[in-house]
């Protein structure tokens, strides 16, 4: 017992450090947010669109969730009875039980898909038609599989090799899959040269503050399948780039407030958050690993292919649980790019403009409720950004001589 | 596979041909047949009208009328007549006016009796599928056949535009007639089913009968003889056409991480085989590792194949390991195979790769409306689920000539190659 206890707490203290030494961040601790009036930036107009867009889309998500939680539960339940399908082995079966919990998934999930299209459309952020989108997910289901796959061929052979302790070689083979994703992503997209040459002379200047030069800037048409602004930070090494959508580029924003949203994603590769990211997985695989190697013992642990359901309710489940604090971690990263973005561009004015842009463009609520806060905003709220500039200009005016 | 006894289909192909062909007829055969393709365009222009009219009287009276059935029976037997000449199934030159039994290939069909009038009303809706079926196979019917002028050129749309399979057959089998003067069974009996299963379409469209088209090649080809057995072969369980619904409608995105892994599978098999035909060509007999290896590749493609275009119901390992797949396949066992045929194993191939890809058509289209019978019935329909079987069975005997796992060539035949007599004896002593 005092060696597992011993165990325990040196496995606790290694996350521990680990995550503290994520967390680290170049926002000054000393740094207080002022709160911001929301009516003072934003029309009463604007902000009754954003709030009524948002509470139709919160419930479709909620209800989506639901759906997603009672099939899944009833597929842990009975969905071993699918086995009678398969021709393929404990292994191969295991991979056909995967991939039919969430097939069926899916198919619940259709009338909220389909809802939530509708929702977006009537607001003008989509431009997919309904067949298309029930038919590209359909399609879409192919990529899943494959991954799905992979990873149960991965875990049910460790835990026919390595037993009830599969989980501590699984955890580095899908932290090492999630380091090979975030390389190669890059290279998936299509994607095209960034034209604007002024645009293109701020962020060789904004490089080069940062310290990341030479990192491609490059547009993304996304035009006919939504109308919402974007840009993204990508890849590891010598795959690293920053996309801009082309809603960003050649949306309702002027140049200064383009360059903040380059300032921004440089900042998230200038602080290596996707490296972050990625030990952020790693802290969490380790655990939630070993979560369901334990709870899927009572269905005779995952080399039975009848463990396969339960073990995908209990992963949908954790990564319900851990959205929360995922949100935590991501806003803290955003913020932190944010921060980059002002210390680079000195233009506080622009990233206030920028995000005022985003309410009417994204139907984004600039304070949300609590439950949308905690479950769904993966940034700052547009209020918590307006109030990071203004934060800025004041710190940035007591440091200035 | 074999195929369990079910009612026979009221119309019926007979075929008496002796697989001799005159070459000088074949050499010239589309141009001999320009009258018959004329004499068809008109026939077809009047057989409209004639339908139309018996389509109100089948629909009021609940049968055809009796002189307009027989109209239309001489009309569709001189199409099948016509299309058996064109597609080189039959030699002589046929008759214009679709006398029954005068023909090498002939179709027998049913005296007018009730039909169900729910089906006549809906009649053309209904025979979409099995057009589309018949398009693939070959064996076009009046309409097809339409001479007509389209920017100064004249069409003979007929038999070649339609009919992948046996236009395929026809174009292969008019290079080996006027080489050794005699039609290979295999391309006669592969453009026979396509004639056949025309024929069937073409009566229940012009309301010679209410029953459906049957695709499946057992009993179109009943008065067929066998082929010799054939090395490679599907071996299974025929009468399970069971099929789990939730499979079958996401059967494509459940079969990707199988076609993922074929194609890495695939990468190392071309370079065993590079390999292998070496190997082969130095020594006569394969390397046994590389042939183990190619062997199981290529039942797994079968598997693979099976589950995708819903011939079988259940998820296939990943293994290509024999006997754990209902429909499996039966592989030789490494032995001596003939240089030349080895050395030129990839130019020898270029006929049967275009038979498969002929073959490969209809496949795609039954799977489409397997999918959706099956989705609503649980259950694959007989005929098009033989249909495919067959051309699985052609695809893998394909394989495994090109990967120089046997060097007897793929037999088109429709048919399940018969067992020598000897092991029939063998077979009764077991039972």
């Amino acid at each position: 017992v005092t060696r597992r206890l011993a165990l325990l707490i040196a496995l606790a203290a290694a996350w521990t450090a680990g995550a503290w030494f994520l967390w680290q961040s170049v926002i000054p601790s000393s740094l207080r947010l002022p709160h911001v009036d929301p009516h003072r930036y934003f029309t009463s107009a604007q902000l009754h669109a954003a709030s009524s867009f948002t509470s139709v889309s919160d419930v479709l998500w909620a209800l989506g969730i639901v759906t997603e939680i009672v099939v899944l539960a009833l597929y842990a339940w009975r969905g071993h009875r699918f086995a009678r399908e398969s021709a393929a082995g404990p292994i191969g079966t295991g991979m056909l039980l995967g991939m039919l919990g969430f097939a069926l998934v899916w198919l619940a999930q259709v009338p909220f898909t389909v809802l939530d299209l509708w929702w977006q459309r009537r607001h003008g952020l989509s431009n997919v038609g309904y067949v298309t989108a029930v038919l590209g997910g359909w399609l879409g289901l192919g990529a899943l599989f494959v991954f799905l796959s992979v990873a149960l061929a991965v875990v049910m052979g460790l835990a026919r090799l390595l037993g009830e302790r599969w989980w501590i070689a699984a955890a580095p083979f899908f932290v090492g899959l999630a380091l090979l994703f975030a390389f190669v992503s890059p290279w998936l997209d299509s994607t095209h040269r960034l034209d604007d040459p002024q645009l293109r002379a701020t962020v060789a200047r904004f490089e080069r503050i940062e310290g990341v030069k030479h990192t491609p800037v490059v547009v993304a048409d996304v035009r006919d399948t939504t109308s919402l602004p974007n840009a993204e930070a990508e890849g590891l090494g010598p795959s690293r780039r920053v996309v801009l959508w082309d809603t960003l580029v050649y949306g309702p924003f002027t140049e200064r407030e383009l360059a903040v949203v380059v300032a921004h994603e440089l900042g998230h590769l200038a602080r290596h958050h996707i490296w972050k990211d990625v030990g952020w997985y790693a802290l969490f695989a380790f655990p939630g690993a070993w979560a369901i190697a334990r709870i899927t013992r009572r269905r005779g642990g995952m080399t039975q292919p009848a463990a396969v359901p339960l073990a995908l309710f209990v992963l949908v489940v954790l990564g319900l649980l851990a959205m929360p604090l995922e949100n935590v971690i991501t806003r803290h990263m955003e913020a932190e790019a944010d921060w980059m973005a002002l210390r680079t561009t000195h233009d506080p004015a622009a990233a206030i403009g920028l995000f005022r842009g985003f309410v009417p463009a994204t139907l984004e609520e600039p304070s949300p409720s609590t439950f949308d806060y905690l479950m769904l905003e993966n940034h700052p709220t547009i209020a918590q950004r307006i109030a990071m500039a203004l934060a800025w200009k004041r710190y940035a005016a007591a440091q200035s001589p | 596979m074999e195929a369990h006894p079910i009612e026979s289909h009221p119309v019926r192909l007979l075929v008496e041909d002796d697989l001799q062909r005159s070459r000088l007829t074949v050499f010239f055969r589309l141009l001999l047949a320009i009258p018959h393709l004329i004499w068809i365009t008109l026939w077809t222009i009047a057989i409209f009208f004639v339908v139309f009219v018996n389509w109100f009287v089948t629909l009021v009276a609940g049968r055809p009328a009796k002189t307009l059935h027989g109209w239309t029976s001489a009309y569709v037997r001189y199409a099948t007549h016509l299309n058996a000449y064109l597609y080189l199934t039959a030699n002589p030159y046929p008759g214009f006016t679709g006398e029954e039994g005068e023909y090498p290939i002939d179709v027998v069909l049913p005296e007018p009796g009730p039909q169900k009038r729910w089906k006549t009303l809906l009649r053309l809706f209904l025979a979409i599928p099995a057009l589309l079926v018949a398009t693939a196979l070959g064996g076009g019917f009046g309409g097809g056949f339409g001479g007509g002028s389209r920017h100064g050129n004249t069409q003979y749309s007929g038999a070649f535009s339609r009919g992948a399979l046996a236009a395929t057959c026809a174009i292969l089998g008019w290079f080996a007639v006027l080489a050794r003067g005699r039609m290979p069974k295999g391309l006669r009996d592969a453009s026979a089913y396509g004639v056949g299963y025309g024929a069937q379409t073409a009566a229940y469209l012009f309301l010679l009968t209410d029953r459906y088209p049957d695709a499946d090649p057992t009993a179109l080809l009943a008065t067929v003889e066998s082929p010799p057995q054939h090395p490679v072969r599907l071996v299974g369980d025929a009468d399970d056409l069971r099929f789990s619904r939730v499979t079958v409608f996401f059967r494509l995105p459940l079969a990707v991480p199988h076609i993922v892994w074929l194609l890495l599978w695939g990468i190392v098999t071309f370079f065993a085989v590079v390999a292998n035909w070496f190997v082969t060509l130095f020594r006569g007999t394969p390397a046994d590792g590389l042939h183990g290896f190619i062997s199981r590749y290529v039942r797994y493609q079968l598997h693979v194949y099976a589950f995708l275009y819903l011939v079988a119901n259940p998820f296939p390992g990943f293994d290509g390991a024999p006997g754990r797949y209902p429909i499996d396949l039966v592989l030789p066992a490494r032995g001596r195979q003939n240089r030349w045929k080895t050395g030129f194993r990839i130019i020898l191939a270029i006929p049967a790769i275009l038979v498969e890809t002929a073959l490969g058509y209809g496949l795609l289209i039954a799977a489409i409306f397997t999918w959706f019978v099956a989705l609503v019935r649980g259950a694959a329909p007989w005929g098009l689920r033989n249909y495919s079987a067959y051309v699985l069975r052609y695809q893998a005997q394909t394989n495994a000539y090109v990967t120089l796992l046997t060097d007897a060539y793929p037999h088109a035949s429709p048919l399940e190659g018969a067992p020598p007599p000897q092991q029939e004896l063998f077979a009764v002593a077991a039972a």
